[in-house]
């Protein structure tokens, strides 16, 4: 098997006298779509904001395409740029157009020359199903579409992984479907994704692994199918029951 | 020898004085502005050294009178051998006073911008400066001009302490005429009229701007 994409090894974060992750270890090859589930306080966000340094964590390593991450390290600049990130309240810039949303870190981070930038927004928002909203602002968007931006947005850096931070849980439920169906298109072209979700038949359909989080630590993990199918601890069990 | 005095040289004179209180504002809020930046830079720098200073400049200037800081300028300065001018000791001790309110103004713009901003640029790889600079900033400026515009209505009337190091603004040109002209009220009325029609233009054109932002939720273009 060839190396892992993203290599978790051991990693503990305290908040204050609160352990909440108690060791967490995991693998992901490339092209995997990894689904994190578990209920809230599990541990499950903090794992995943912990992968681009939005969280720091007392100790383990965190190594994503070589790029290693250790407790307490400050330059995460190479490490981001290889890690894109979609959260659940979109966070788009709301005095860019989408467009100047999607051309930014590109254009200030990658030094790369504007009328390039301006190539790349507009291919990564006609990937979204967003051409003709290169020049609307976040405000004029609905929900779903702004969060259609925030994943271009995320793209136009061209990582190597893209975080899912609950990327549907602030939406209409009409709207869910039209982010889900670009999830979808991003993992069916080889993208490695790691998502915190709340959309368990998406994580059964879509899902190469399920990860369920459990007190902090990792407490069952495998293929989303046959998980479902025989969940092998009562509290994953009762997890699915509580959802489904 | 007894002067006479005709309401046009009362007014000329004061006029005169208004000219020195609106140069000595604008010195006051571009060069305050500036420090302010700075203070405000330091304030919000990662350093607990450079963040303590910050907020013990601060602390200084909002907590003691602006009266007491001209005193020390002016007086404290001699001490050290140096002569200062009153102008010069008005301009400084203002833009001390102004650079520590602006800064405290404008950290609260910045912080009034969600963390969801921060957290997003961050996962761009942008850097503290490249997020300030492209996100944070342009979202607080927008924030900021309505209070900025409403605080040098402050400035201008802070500029009349300067009276009394002695420094011929409008309030000492309005003393001084009122000492000879036996006709304090009437001059004293002139010099208010003064403040006034600065001020007033300007406390209008912030409540305007405060009532523009307020009306527009998330961001106006």
């Amino acid at each position: 098997m060839e190396a892992p994409l993203v290599r978790i090894d051991a990693l503990h974060k305290h908040f204050g006298s609160n352990h909440v992750l108690k060791g967490i270890d995991l693998r992901i090859q490339q092209g995997e779509v990894v689904a994190i589930i578990g209920r809230s306080g599990s541990g499950k966000s903090t794992l995943l904001r912990s992968i681009n340094g939005l969280e720091t964590f007392d100790d383990g390593l965190i190594e994503v395409d070589g790029e290693r991450l250790y407790a307490g390290q400050t330059d995460l600049r190479a490490l981001r740029q290889k890690v894109g990130m979609v959260f659940q309240q979109f966070n788009l810039f709301p005095h860019l157009t989408a467009g100047e949303n999607v051309m930014l870190a590109p254009q200030v981070v990658k030094k790369t020359p504007k009328a390039e930038c301006e190539t790349i927004a507009r291919a990564m928002l006609a990937k979204v199903g967003l051409a003709e909203k290169f020049d609307a602002y976040p405000d004029q968007l609905s929900g779903g579409q702004q969060q259609r931006v925030a994943i271009a947005r995320a793209l136009a850096m061209q990582p190597k992984v893209l975080l899912c931070d609950e990327i549907t849980s602030a939406l209409d439920p009409e709207l869910v479907n039209e982010v889900l169906a670009v999830v979808k298109q991003l993992a069916a072209e080889g993208m490695t994704l790691i998502m915190v979700t709340h959309e368990m038949r998406f994580a059964r359909e879509v899902g190469d692994k399920l990860v369920f989080m459990y007190q902090g630590r990792v407490h069952e993990s495998g293929h989303p199918k046959e998980l479902f199918a025989a969940p092998q601890t009562p509290e994953l069990q009762n997890f699915i029951g509580a959802v489904n | 020898m007894m002067m006479e005095f005709t309401l046009w040289d009362i007014l000329r004179n004061l006029g005169f004085g208004a000219l020195w209180t609106i140069g000595l504002s604008l010195t006051a809020f571009v060069l305050g502005g500036t420090t302010g930046l700075l203070v405000l830079a330091a304030r919000m720098a990662k350093s607990p050294w450079l963040q303590r200073g910050a907020r013990i400049y601060i602390e200084f200037f909002q907590g003691t009178p602006l009266l007491m800081q001209l005193f020390m300028v002016f007086f404290g300065i001699a001490l050290l051998g140096v002569d200062v001018p009153p102008w010069l000791a008005a301009a400084l001790g203002l833009t001390l006073f102004s650079s520590a309110y602006l800064a405290e103004i404008w950290r609260g713009c910045v912080e009034a911008i969600p963390k969801g901003q921060w957290e997003a640029s961050a996962s761009l790889a942008m850097t503290w400066l490249e997020q300030m600079r492209h996100v944070i900033l342009p979202q607080a400026l927008r924030v900021a001009v309505a209070p900025t515009v409403g605080f040098s209505v402050q400035i201008v009337k802070g500029t009349a302490v300067t009276s009394i190091i002695g420094f011929a603004e409008l309030t000492k040109t309005g003393s001084m005429l009122a000492n000879a002209t036996f006709q304090p009220f009437m001059v004293f009325g002139f010099v208010a009229l003064g403040y006034f029609i600065l001020c007033y233009p300007l406390s209008h054109y912030a409540a305007s701007l405060e009532r523009k932002f307020h009306g527009s939720t998330s961001g106006s273009h």
